[in-house]
């Protein structure tokens, strides 16, 4: 029995010990969730990200960025594809107002390293800047299309092309094109 | 059901514990050549991998989350594990004392199995269902019995070879991981 | 203090936990692809160990005979729950890179190990020293492995690069079989040394 209550007794003291540390950490680990979100934005926007406002419209989540005379330059939203040479990728795409892209980011992937993983590499994802969604043939070179593919890696490519389709769709769903106004 | 031999697939080959993800190697390397000792082990594994997992993920969801204690996962989570191998070890005393003797040491050390911890763990990572849980979990077993019967295999041969003497047992079975897991990356794209 | 300063760097290569007691190898391939992130593994579980070796020293004569394992255990899980929780408010990027393998500290057999064979059974002081010493030398493998993957497989050290943006890199070094072969490169190497200090001993 004196076992018994023993081990009883140290797995209280052990949630007892946790549950105080957990407070104590809960708030800063929000905040580092939230840095590291907005240090990835940064990193696809070429200006200043002074306020940045979080937005959810149905399925998709949207980071509007203003400068410091609160007008919007830009928006990231995230978006995926399941088409990916190992499964999904997921990136965090950034378009100017006017709806034209800037960058991206890869968040996550499971493509072939030295091959597939050139997706978020900077030539390659130079030619997506300025492109809107109506025009170019959204395509790698092999079908028809405006993307260069990686060499011996057309399926990430592909997938690629497909995430950033799909995050402009995202966007000129929720979002009027201020080109048009 | 493509969902489901997808996750098989990938369970057992393309990202198998051991070579993909570098669970398990302790009792992977320990293993021994004989080949019913090692697929003694194998199913002691799987056992307490599958029926963990099951038990953990019901803890996780039924406990910890609805009263945000998601903080105990840990400590629940080995508690848990440390629970059940101390059961396969009586029941084995019972029902097979050649096994469980053979296992000797090993039998406990099951514990320490990063593969068992890891794959609880790796469901709840990957929010899979419960059934998708076990079904991912034995497979990731199967995997295991599938690397170390191959290692097993592999160091009754290397007994024979003229091994240089610093590369003796552990590194060279290191050496062989390498190429196993080399061959094992080949399964990647498998399930496109 | 001889036999302090003993304790404290026995860890370090001649008792070396990952090259000569292979113990806790699963982490030291799994994170080792790069320099900051096994120096980031190696100091988080320096950290259980020396909180798990002290509390087992100084409790073990209250834990009753039968639940000693589940109890070493639980008092570890504790601590790898802390630390998880400290990295995960305060170096989100170390979380990222180490994954599931900071909770997986608790089935560090290196752990384990140490609270068994040495701090259930010795004093306060010697316990830490232990914790330290063997914290230090897991650090040091971890550091070793993981440096020369991200040399020879990324061409970087610390993130800082040392080759140019296009240039070519072994990428296998980055990859599981690279892993495993590096381990496997690096204990036979301490073996042989090991034999030749012997040798001419």
């Amino acid at each position: 029995m004196r076992p018994v209550i023993f081990l009883t007794l140290a797995a209280l003291i052990s949630a007892a010990l946790l549950a105080t540390v957990s407070d104590f950490t809960r708030e800063p680990i929000a905040a580092a969730k939230a840095e590291m979100k907005r240090k990835a934005i940064e990193q696809i926007f070429p200006f200043e990200v002074e306020n940045m406002k979080t937005v959810t419209k149905g399925k998709s989540v949207f980071y509007e960025v203003y400068d410091s005379e609160n007008a919007l330059r830009g928006i990231a939203v995230e978006a995926d594809t399941d088409k990916g040479y190992g499964g999904t990728i997921e990136i965090l795409l950034g378009v100017s107002p006017e709806h034209r892209v800037i960058d991206y980011k890869v968040l996550s992937h499971l493509e072939t390293p030295g091959l597939g993983d050139k997706i978020d590499k900077p030539k390659f994802r130079k030619q997506f800047h300025e492109k809107i969604l109506e025009g170019p043939i959204w395509k790698v070179h092999k079908d028809g299309g405006f993307v260069d593919e990686l060499t011996a890696a057309t399926i990430s490519s592909r997938a690629i092309t497909d995430a950033v389709q799909n995050g402009l769709e995202q966007i000129n769903e929720h979002y009027s094109n201020t080109a048009e106004q | 059901m493509t969902e489901y031999l997808l996750i098989i697939v990938s369970a057992v080959f393309v990202n198998n514990v051991v070579f993909a993800r570098f669970l398990g190697i302790c009792p992977y390397l320990g293993v021994s050549k004989k080949l019913d000792t090692a697929l003694g082990m194998g199913f002691a594994v799987t056992f307490v991998m599958t029926i963990s997992t099951a038990i953990t993920y019901v803890l996780y969801y039924g406990i910890l989350v609805p009263y945000k204690i998601e903080f105990m996962q840990t400590v629940m989570y080995i508690l848990v594990i440390a629970s059940l191998v101390q059961l396969v070890e009586i029941v084995l005393k019972k029902v097979s004392k050649s096994l469980y003797s053979a296992l000797g040491i090993y039998l406990p050390l099951i514990t320490t199995n990063c593969a068992i911890l890891g794959v609880a763990l790796l469901a709840i990572q990957e929010k899979y269902s419960l059934l998708l849980s076990v079904l991912f979990a034995f497979f990731s077993a199967v995997g295991f019995i599938l690397a170390i019967v191959i290692f097993a295999g592999i160091r009754e041969r290397l007994e024979d070879a003229d091994i240089p003497k610093p590369f003796k047992n552990v590194p060279i079975g290191l050496i062989s991981a390498a190429i196993l897991s080399l061959a094992f990356m080949g399964f990647s794209g498998l399930v496109k | 203090m001889k036999e302090s300063l003993n304790i404290l760097t026995r860890g370090l290569v001649q008792e070396n936990p990952v090259t000569k007691m292979l113990l806790g190898l699963c982490p030291v391939l799994a994170v080792t692809t790069s320099a900051v992130n096994g120096l980031g593994m190696g100091l988080a579980t320096t950290f259980v160990l020396l909180g798990s070796n002290m509390v087992i020293s100084l409790t073990s004569k209250l834990i009753p005979d039968t639940v000693r394992i589940p109890s070493f255990v639980l008092i570890i899980a504790t601590f790898v729950t802390i630390v998880d929780m400290l990295i995960k408010a305060f170096s989100p990027e170390l979380n990222q890179s180490l994954g599931i393998f900071i909770p997986l500290i608790v089935v560090n057999c290196i752990i384990l190990g140490r609270a068994e064979a040495f701090a259930s059974r010795s004093g306060l002081w010697y316990s830490m020293l232990d914790a330290i010493g063997m914290g230090a030398g897991f650090t040091l493998s971890l550091l070793l492995l993981s440096s020369i993957r991200e040399i020879l497989g990324a061409g970087t050290i610390f993130n800082m690069p040392l080759v140019g943006e296009d240039a070519s890199t072994i990428l296998v070094f980055a990859l599981p079989p690279g892993a495993f072969a590096s381990l496997g490169a690096i204990i036979a190497l301490m073996n042989a040394l090991e034999k030749k200090k012997g040798a001419a001993a």
